[in-house]
């Protein structure tokens, strides 16, 4: 089970390094680049990209897949990069937060 | 930001399903399709591919199905789809759906219009600007009840000291004499201080408010219209303003138009015709000594500093007893005095509703248990307990709604029946709408009584237990001992409760035909009476207002149909009378007490039919240069003379002390109000008005006469003639105030009749509803046990022993209801006890009556589906179900 906020923010994140990209492409990216360790119930992507949708942060239309398939393609709206980027640097910043608190430290006394 | 945009969207998704669903199903496919490619280029079969694909999606219906949650509102669509249910089911229902309907929307409707009145006069504010800050000031003698007025010396003060007000202005009632331009007429205006119609924030429709250089002592005399009397004396006159008018014989300018919306929200008066300056000098002289004040309290001031801040500032007098101030929210005293009998009406007609909707509840059961299958269908469908109650509740907040629009439609008819009867008992406030807050109040009772009879019928069917409903053919289960059980509690509940309305509209009805029933001590049969009260510029001594009535009593006096005349001072139940303390009695050195003081014709006691105990009336040879003479009633005899007899006793006249006045006669005592018991008092011929030499502030006392006139036939009738032969004397002296004496008895009782006629009618709509609910109980309980009579029938069972069975079973229903009501009634008239006269809150007979008239009802009521019981045939019976 992925959390809906950390999905979202990989989908916005694969969506703005790969381009346009359907729905099995993008739940692909996302296992691969986690390497397995989040593995995702293609399912529940759907939701979360008619929520971004909904949202304004992302566009879809139906396009060609590579094998000549018809699939619908999501694509980042401007709206989507500019979330992506808050989001981004928001996570970045809690992380180094969490890094340094749970690190070892010496004791200041 | 973006979540609004989501629901917008989300909204948007509602629509379009089929549509929507497709495009889904065919991204789904090109999904696993997708999949399975690359499954089959990684060594897999088609088949084993495929499988792997849906797997790792996690199915494809629970992927539709989230996608479908995300789409729209979930809650919506499912409330959607209970509604349109609940619509199909009550269509096939119709008369089912009617009666519930109906039912809820007379107790709404009832409910309804009456708070649309406690809205306006209690919850919405005054119509000015900031109206949370004004307070109405008045002084008190340490006395309670009403306190109306403060000194015009004391208003003076408080303008220039006060620290706590803003603003201050006062006004004040006056009655003057309006001639010019068509009949003479009897006006009712009202002094402004400049400072008023700013601090109402008013703005006059035509022409200007006052000027400072108008409002003060000697200034030019200068008048602002109401929009009413502008359009009712002046033709609606656009070039009215700088126009000349008169009253009581002296020229007034006029200078503005009010706007028609504009009024003083004060419960003793109408509408004021007209306003002229107060023209009070520093000091506080004016025409008028009291007046009536509100002020604008400063930003963050409470009423309780204006008091202390305004308290010192009074000048105490030497005698008499000391005052003090009496501050008060000025909506808060407006309102105030109505809040007592609209919080009744409130409180009575809710009873109304709760006993319709127990009605409604009890119809939801019988019908719950008739849908018990269902129910148990649904549940072994997978439905679980939340989702049936939900559903259950949808359906009777939907019958309560459409309750409540049928109500709305009652209150919207009934409104204004309702505030035609009420309104005498009612501050003049803003007129009475439906308004926003009316309409919300409507639509929450509607969910609300959806809520309140819903919810024990929908527990007890989400409830049901499965095995045993499905597997019992026909009969049900709910209906078992738990159901029934509830269903009597409500009977009971709702008989209790139309006992204690009924208890309260009995007490309410026995203390107005004891009050109508009152012997006032005169005959108010057949008089038509009247005002006159003359211009005193013209008519200033004594002498020539007696001339002028002596003359209107020979002139009516000799109309066809007249039997008798008479004028006095002030006819009973007329307005005001004069009082006077501290007589100087021979003999008798400390009389204290207050006596009435009433000056009449020497017709007026025998036209008025008041009985002559002893000694004589007065005569046409008491007048002007015989000596003094005086009359009394018991009341006075009694407090002076304690056993003995006042006939020929002295008193000397309060307002001459060298004249000394003989009592030459003694009548019955009549009571001037209906409430108030009789008091002395004493009657001087107005022959001798003259050496008698009465005056009251602002006039000599025999300028303001009413004529009561005996009539052979219908009094009204009359009136034509009598003004035409009043107007030949004098054109420009105005009749007022024309009432029969019985139209002034029945006015007197005017505001109890209708506290007591709105009680009654609501009492009689819970004995109705009540019988309703009792019918529906005992019948359907002969329904269910159809079979069960055709058994004990079979078995030897008379008619009248099955016809005795159902009848107990309902009396005993309604027993346990009485009782119920008389302890519930014991206890809560006592709280109406400010409204009753003469009878007490647990009147015997009352009870006694409610208690008959219950049972005769419920009785009734159960007669007919026993009726229907005895005649069960027993070989249908049992071959029933």
């Amino acid at each position: 089970m992925v959390w809906q906020g950390t999905l979202a923010l990989m989908v916005l994140k694969t969506l703005d390094a790969l381009g346009p990209l359907h729905g099995y492409g993008i739940a692909r990216r996302i296992e691969q680049t986690s390497r397995d360790l989040l593995s995702v119930n293609y399912g529940t992507l759907y939701p979360a990209l008619l929520k971004l949708e909904q949202e304004g942060y992302i566009r879809s239309e139906w396009g060609v897949s590579e094998n000549n398939r018809k699939a619908k393609y999501y694509k980042l709206t401007r709206a989507g990069r500019k979330q992506l980027a808050r989001e981004a640097h928001q996570w970045k910043q809690a992380t180094t937060i969490m890094d340094r608190f749970l690190s070892p430290t010496k004791e200041v006394s | 930001m973006r979540q609004v945009r989501a629901w917008f969207v989300r909204i948007w998704g509602l629509f379009g399903k089929n549509r929507r669903d497709r495009e889904f199903a065919e991204e789904l496919e090109a999904h696993i399709q997708l999949h399975v490619e690359d499954g089959i280029r990684s060594g897999l079969t088609p088949a084993e591919a495929r499988r792997a694909a849906i797997i790792k999606l996690g199915g494809v219906e629970p992927t539709k199905e989230n996608h479908r949650d995300r789409r729209g509102i979930p809650f919506l669509e499912t409330l959607a789809r209970d509604l349109a249910y609940a619509a199909r089911t009550l269509r096939r229902n119709p008369g089912f759906a009617a009666t519930v309907v109906l039912t809820l929307g007379l107790g709404i409707g009832a409910t309804t219009a009456i708070f649309t009145v406690v809205n306006a006069v209690l919850l919405r504010p005054l119509p000015y600007p900031d109206p949370d800050r004004l307070v109405y000031i008045a002084m008190s003698f340490g006395e309670p009840g009403d306190h109306a007025f403060s000194y015009t010396q004391d208003y003076a003060a408080w303008k220039s000291h006060s620290r706590t007000l803003n603003q201050m202005a006062g006004y004040m009632r006056f009655q003057a004499n309006f001639t010019g331009g068509g009949e003479a007429e009897r006006i009712t205006g009202a002094y402004a201080t400049l400072s008023l119609f700013p601090l109402l924030g008013v703005q006059p429709v035509m022409g200007r408010t006052f000027r400072p250089e108008e409002d003060r002592p000697g200034g030019p005399p200068v008048a602002i219209l109401s929009h009413a009397f502008w359009k009712r004396r002046f033709g609606g006159d656009p070039s009215v303003i700088g126009k000349s008018l008169t009253l009581d014989a002296s020229p007034y300018t006029v200078v503005g138009v009010l706007p028609a919306t504009f009024l003083i929200p004060d419960r003793h008066e109408s509408d004021f015709d007209l306003w002229v300056p107060f023209a009070m000098s520093e000091t506080g002289k004016a025409k008028s000594i009291m007046l009536q004040v509100v002020g604008r309290l400063k930003p963050s001031v409470g009423i309780n500093a204006v008091r202390s801040d305004l308290e010192p500032l009074m000048q105490q007098f030497r005698r008499g007893p000391k005052r003090s101030v009496v501050v008060s929210d000025w909506h808060e005293r407006v309102a105030g005095g109505a809040r007592r009998s609209l919080v009744l009406f409130l409180c009575a007609v809710s009873f109304v509703l709760f006993i319709a909707c127990v009605n409604v509840a009890n119809l939801l059961l019988s019908r719950a248990a008739a849908r018990d299958k269902e129910m148990a269908v649904r549940r072994a469908l997978g439905a679980g307990k939340g989702r049936v109650l939900r559903q259950l509740l949808t359906e009777s907040m939907l019958l309560g709604v459409l309750g409540g629009i049928v109500g709305l439609a009652l209150a919207f008819w009934g409104k204004n029946l309702l505030i035609a009867w009420i309104s005498r008992n009612l501050p003049a406030l803003a007129p009475i709408r439906l308004d926003y807050r009316v309409l919300a109040f409507n639509l929450g009772l509607g969910l609300l009584t959806g809520v309140a009879f819903g919810l024990a019928p929908a527990l007890q069917a989400s409830q049901v237990q499965l095995n045993e409903s499905l597997k019992e053919a026909g009969r049900s289960a709910i209906d078992g001992r738990s159901g029934h059980r509830l269903r009597n509690l409500l009977v009971v509940l709702e008989v209790g409760l139309a006992m204690v309305l009924l208890c309260g509209a009995g007490l309410l009805f026995k203390s107005f035909l004891r009050m109508r029933g009152i012997d006032p001590g005169y005959r108010s049969d057949r008089i038509l009476t009247l005002n006159v009260n003359l211009t005193l510029s013209q008519y200033p001594k004594p002498l020539d207002q007696t001339r002028f009535f002596q003359q209107a009593i020979e002139r009516v006096k000799v109309l066809p149909g007249v039997e008798a005349v008479g004028a006095g001072t002030s006819l009973p139940l007329g307005g005001y009378s004069m009082t006077v303390s501290g007589l100087t009695i021979e003999g008798k050195p400390d009389a204290e007490s207050m006596v009435s003081l009433t000056m009449v014709s020497p017709d007026y006691l025998r036209t008025l039919g008041i009985p002559l105990v002893l000694g004589r009336y007065f005569g046409d040879a008491d007048r002007e240069g015989a000596p003094t003479v005086v009359m009394v009633n018991e009341s006075f005899t009694r407090r002076f003379f304690p056993g003995e007899s006042s006939l020929g006793r002295r008193i000397l006249n309060p307002a001459k002390k060298t004249n000394w006045m003989t009592v030459v006669g003694v009548v019955r005592d009549i009571r001037p109000w209906p409430e108030v018991a009789a008091a002395p008092e004493m009657y001087l011929s107005y022959l001798q008005a003259e050496q008698v030499h009465l005056r009251m502030t602002g006039g000599e006392m025999g300028s303001e006469m009413g004529l009561a006139i005996r009539t052979s036939g219908d009094p009204m009738s009359l009136l034509a003639a009598v003004r035409s032969q009043i107007a030949l004397i004098d054109k420009s002296q105005p009749v007022h105030d024309v009432k029969t004496l019985d139209e002034r008895r029945a006015g007197s009782l005017a505001p109890r009749r209708v506290t007591m006629l709105l009680v009654v009618t609501f009492a009689a709509l819970a004995l109705v509803l009540g019988s309703i609910g009792i019918y529906g109980v005992v019948s359907y309980s002969v329904g269910r046990r159809t079979h069960e009579i055709g058994v004990r029938m079979a078995l030897g069972a008379h008619q009248s022993q099955i016809l005795g069975m159902v009848l107990r079973n309902g009396l005993g229903l309604i027993a346990a209801g009485v009782g119920v009501g008389l302890a519930a009634s014991a206890g809560l008239t006592r709280l109406i006890s400010s409204e009753l006269w003469g009878v007490s809150p647990t009147d015997p007979w009352t009870f006694a009556t409610v208690v008959t008239v219950l049972a005769a009802s419920g009785f009734a009521a159960c007669l007919v589906p026993a009726w229907r019981a005895a005649r069960v045939d027993p070989t249908r019976a049992l071959r029933y179900e």
